[in-house]
């Protein structure tokens, strides 16, 4: 069997709020139809390092890339890495998309307009086919009778289901969620993560931080343990929530289990 | 008593007509404001600071000083300065109506700015940050992400702008404008009837306000997406995480 390409390569990725350093050397790489899951107490920096795999913080050091294509990161005269070529960094994020804690769709449009704004406006697609692709993609996280409503009229967890259709629409290589389940209740949870899992069954690419134990063990391929910007430990579920696991992420795990 | 009500008939006639002067100049410089208050926005946000620190000091002069004083350098001042007053711009600089409106779209653009500012920093990050993250940037992230949020919070402070412009107005009067304020004291010079005069102006004013608020408010309802009831008709159904 061969080994798929890998479709993320993250290589020592450092970055330090003024003087607190956040990110102290991480490096990942997701392989295409991998499900990574990345744990961590509150921060550990998960969040920005999931930030900096699309750009959205830049790094203070370290080298991205998606597919085959390098991020457009270079030194400044200053010496500190930025985006150098802002355009090379928006066809970047068009292969990637995000599901965010707050949801963020925009509340000027409706659900279907929200799904389509990407493939439309931004890889300047065929409408019909839009069209088609949201319709079918509202259906498949359960929002099909709810395209002319705007965002503010729905529950968190609708929210984030049109959130996850918006992401899917233009056919991303990698999906980036960022704590996806974090802002919802209970009841709503079970329903985005049934979704999630959904998606990791067809072999979508996924990075997700979460503080969904059941979620990383039971979905995901790989789980990586972060702990003061550091890689503690990663591996299977079977090895992390095993016998093997270290004693940092029993520790970490401990207060779940009570 | 029919005496009073034929005086104020005849003085409302006289005062009608004057309503498209006031109206001209509310319409010029409404919208060179918002021009001007839409670039000095973009500045204000601009990353080299020589562009931050022109809307600063734009905004310093314009909103810290009277209006009326500005109308008055703009009229009178001008026509101190040699290559103004012989110069192609005296055309324009002679014309008080000209006057006016270039100084009510500098002193109204440096409010209107700090409106749009405000507003600016009200979108909420997410928002942008979801526009960003799909591969939105500048203008696209403008136009389609920035601005529809930008406009819905502004629009009740711009709103009540505009309000005020017409209302500031009236001070086209005091350098010679026949506008609705201008004709009204025209009229009291001749008849020395104060009080019905600038009731009748007065009432003009609120009509002209009134129609602007409504026409505002229009925009706002429709602009509010909370007031679009949408058809929720299928509850959703999911398989629960076993």
């Amino acid at each position: 069997m061969t080994v798929p390409p890998p479709v993320l390569t993250a290589t020592n990725i450092r970055k330090s709020f003024g003087d607190r350093e956040v990110l102290a050397g991480i490096s990942l790489e997701a392989r295409e139809g991998e499900v990574i899951s990345i744990l961590g107490g509150s921060g550990s920096g998960k969040s920005t390092f999931l930030r900096c795999l699309n750009l959205l913080e830049v790094p203070d050091e370290g080298q991205i890339a998606i597919g085959d294509v390098q991020a457009p990161l270079a030194r400044n005269r200053h010496g500190r890495l930025e985006v150098s070529d802002g355009r090379a960094a928006a066809r970047l994020r068009m292969q990637t998309a995000m599901v965010f804690q707050g949801f963020n769709l925009w509340p000027h449009l409706t659900v279907l307009q929200n799904v389509m704004e990407a493939p439309l406006r931004v890889h300047r697609r065929d409408r019909d086919e839009v069209l088609a692709t949201a319709r079918s993609l509202l259906e498949r996280v359960g929002m099909a009778g709810f395209h002319a409503a705007y965002p503010k009229r729905l529950s968190g967890g609708q929210q984030q289901r049109v959130a996850i259709a918006r992401a899917l629409a233009t056919n991303p290589k990698l999906v980036l969620f960022d704590e996806p389940t974090s802002a919802l209740d209970p009841e709503r949870v079970r329903e985005v993560l049934a979704l999630m899992r959904s998606l990791a069954e067809e072999g979508r690419t996924m990075i997700v931080v979460t503080h969904e134990m059941a979620f990383a063990r039971d979905v995901s391929g790989r789980v990586v343990h972060l702990m003061n910007g550091r890689v503690e430990s990663s591996g299977s579920p079977a090895h992390m929530f095993g016998a093997d696991a270290t004693a940092a992420f029993r520790a970490f795990l401990a207060p779940a289990a009570l | 008593m029919g005496e009073h009500l034929t005086f104020i008939a005849s003085v409302t006639a006289l005062l009608v007509r004057a309503v498209p002067v006031t109206l001209l100049i509310l319409a010029v410089s409404g919208v060179c404001a918002t021009a001007l208050a839409t670039g000095l926005t973009a500045m204000s946000v601009a990353r080299s600071p020589l562009p931050r620190l022109i809307q600063r000091t734009w905004t310093f002069l314009f909103r810290g000083t009277p209006l009326i004083l500005q109308i008055f350098m703009i009229y009178y001042g001008f026509a101190m300065v040699p290559w103004i007053r012989h110069g192609i711009l005296w055309t324009a600089f002679r014309d008080p109506v000209f006057c006016t409106c270039l100084a009510m779209t500098c002193c109204c653009s440096a409010y209107i700015a700090e409106i749009f500012r405000g507003a600016l920093a009200a979108v909420p990050r997410g928002e942008i940050e979801a526009g960003r993250a799909c591969g939105m940037t500048g203008f696209m992230l403008l136009r389609r992400v920035i601005a529809p949020s930008l406009v819905r919070i502004a629009l009740p402070s711009y709103s009540n702008e505009i309000i005020m412009m017409t209302k500031s107005t009236s001070l086209a009067s005091t350098i010679t404008v026949l506008d609705i304020t201008g004709v009204a004291q025209q009229v009291i010079a001749h008849s020395y009837r104060t009080l019905e005069v600038f009731c009748a102006a007065a009432a003009l004013y609120l009509l002209i306000n009134a129609g602007l608020s409504a026409l505002l408010a229009a925009l706002e309802r429709r602009l509010d997406v909370d007031r679009a009831v949408p058809s929720i008709s299928v509850p959703p159904t999911l398989e629960p995480l076993s």
